[in-house]
């Protein structure tokens, strides 16, 4: 998406009429961004704020405050492996070490190729399946270590 | 007992309107709007005793009460759907198998309370149950049951879906109309409650999906019968998500007030490898923990505090004995250390410092002075501005307490006594 292609985005969820003021289409406006660029950057922030007539710092300090945003560059998958308390108990810490062995990153890194970005990540309400991840909107679910190559090759390993 | 909230789960297409419609669906919203006045709705819901499911357990009759006596226009009616509380998966079954489900009780309690607005605060996580939500919202306005004159009468309702995006203080009901309002996620100070100042500063009703699903159950079937199931003093079926080490971890509807022992032995399938059982955060992440001598207690809010601990979101967390309390304790803290949003010293600092502490006993180099340290933290931590840090601390501080052998342990070897090699 260019930055013009998202102004307008933002203007069509403008006129949507779903919130009273301007203000609250921030979060919304966010997530258009999150979708489309690989960062949130400043040149996108600016747009926000332009179009929601918000000033730029209040913005990025939204940007920065939800885990789900991100303003730092991130790979065209973005990997979440939860290690909270159930999916740690059934694995979950071994499925992110492989992971990072596996795509030769650390947690928080993106691969060289631009691909993917792995997150050790907080519950994502998939418990009755730990250990459990999720690339982009996929999820899986009693997650194996053997498992992990095939499910990276879907999204265009060469590993 | 007959399933009532996950009545209709196991059908095809469950999250459909079709099917939500040919098992009785929305005839509850009928009679709520054609044969009872506001009024009606909330001495119904008021006599059904139903308590919010989100975690607090307030009363949801007492809330609507509230909010219908507040004048100021408009008013929102806001689903809490933010179910960040780690290992708590309940509401996600509702909204991705039964979404009309949870739309008709929004619309019956908009109508009880005279909101013309309605939001889904739906955690980011959830872009599967996103996804069924709006299909469902754009079939009940196909079907004329949201928008302007629903079904010829004056009242008009409209409802959108607002995501997060991956910030657990905003389950907490102020952080999340901050987050609505397009902000970080930080906690207003009570008083003013939502109820009469919520989403820009206008009465603002906000329920959880779990409590909201209750209501055509309701009115249905009468508040008396409803006050007939489980315990007394806070009726009706609950859902209890269980996860961990047991047999089978899912969500199971029983009546509120069954006993913990009950579900896990019996519902659950009891522990993998029939294992010893070895803990239980009996109530979310922010719940203390219950040894395997506690468990027989009955799953509702009065019982569970009682104990010493709460039912929260009733999610129930199973650990065996092949478990380190440590480090379980330690996860969970890393958790509100970064869930923590910052604003309040008690808990920003105090998140920090157990998880330090916490990790060097894991590790091996902790003291025994450490956990009089923990104890101490975890204290000044119930002052914490909202109830985020009066609780996060509470795993911590439960596990020092019940579990003090084993981090003496820890302490005495030099290293975590269940570390596999």
């Amino acid at each position: 998406m260019t930055l013009s292609e998202f102004r307008e985005e933002v203007k069509r969820l403008k006129e949507s009429g779903k919130y009273p003021e301007l203000k609250s289409y921030l979060l919304p406006a966010l997530w258009i961004a999150e979708k489309n660029f690989p960062a949130i950057t400043h040149d996108v922030m600016r747009i926000v704020a332009e179009e929601l007539s918000v000033p730029l710092v209040e913005v990025e300090e939204v940007a920065r405050f939800y885990a789900m945003f991100h303003t730092e560059k991130k790979g065209k998958y973005v990997i979440r492996v939860c290690t909270n308390l159930s999916c740690m108990l059934r694995g979950g810490e071994e499925v992110l070490s492989e992971l990072c062995r596996l795509l030769n990153i650390k947690p928080g890194e993106i691969t060289t190729d631009g691909l993917f970005t792995v997150e050790e990540y907080e519950c994502m309400g998939l418990c009755d399946g730990a250990p459990a991840i999720t690339v982009n909107e996929d999820r899986y679910t009693n997650v194996k270590v053997e498992e992990l190559p095939q499910i990276l090759k879907k999204y265009g390993w060469k590993g | 007992m007959e399933r009532l909230l996950l009545r209709n789960i196991d059908k095809e297409n469950s999250h459909t309107i079709e099917v939500y419609l040919k098992n009785g669906g929305y005839q509850s919203f009928r009679k709520a709007l054609k044969e009872m006045s506001p009024e009606d709705v909330v001495e119904e819901v008021k006599l059904s005793g139903l308590r919010g499911r989100g975690g607090a357990g307030f009363p949801t009759g007492m809330k609507w009460e509230f909010a219908a006596a507040d004048l100021k226009e408009p008013k929102f009616f806001v689903c809490n759907a933010d179910e960040g509380e780690p290992c708590t998966f309940k509401d996600r079954i509702i909204i991705e198998k039964d979404p009309h489900a949870l739309i008709e009780g929004m619309l019956i309690g908009a109508y009880a309370t005279g909101c013309r607005y309605g939001y889904i605060y739906l955690r980011g996580e959830y872009p599967i149950g996103r996804k069924i939500l709006e299909r469902a919202i754009a079939e009940a306005y196909e079907k004329g049951f949201l928008g302007e004159n629903i079904l010829g009468t004056d009242f008009s309702f409209d409802l959108y879906v607002h995501s997060g995006a991956g910030a657990y203080i905003c389950g907490e009901e102020t952080a999340l109309i901050e987050s609505l309002e397009g902000k970080r996620g930080e906690p207003r100070i009570k008083p003013p409650f939502p109820v009469n100042a919520g989403y820009l500063w206008k009465p603002t009703v906000v329920n959880n999906v779990e409590t909201l699903a209750n209501i055509p159950l309701i009115i249905e079937r009468g508040g008396k019968w409803y006050s007939g199931i489980g315990s007394p003093d806070c009726p009706g079926p609950k859902l209890y998500p269980i996860s961990g080490k047991v047999k089978r971890p899912g969500v199971y509807e029983l009546p509120m007030g069954t006993p913990l022992s009950e579900i896990i032995y019996e519902h659950a399938g009891g522990i993998v490898q029939d294992r010893k059982l070895k803990a239980v955060f009996p109530g979310g992440a922010s719940s203390s923990v219950l040894t395997a001598e506690e468990i027989d207690v009955p799953m509702d809010f009065p019982s569970l505090a009682k104990a010493g601990t709460m039912l929260g979101s009733g999610a129930i967390m199973v650990l065996d004995e092949t478990d380190c309390i440590v480090k379980a304790a330690l996860r969970l803290i890393e958790f509100f250390r970064h869930e923590s949003c910052g604003k309040c010293t008690p808990c920003r600092e105090g998140t920090d410092w157990l998880v330090r502490i916490m990790r060097r006993i894991e590790e091996g180099e902790g003291s025994e002075e450490d956990l009089d340290v923990i104890l101490s933290v975890s204290e000044t931590m119930e002052n914490s501005f909202c109830g985020l840090g009066m609780a996060a601390h509470n795993p911590v501080a439960s596990s020092v307490r019940k579990f003090r052998e084993e981090f003496l342990t820890h302490i005495k070897l030099g290293r975590c006594p269940y570390r596999r090699g």
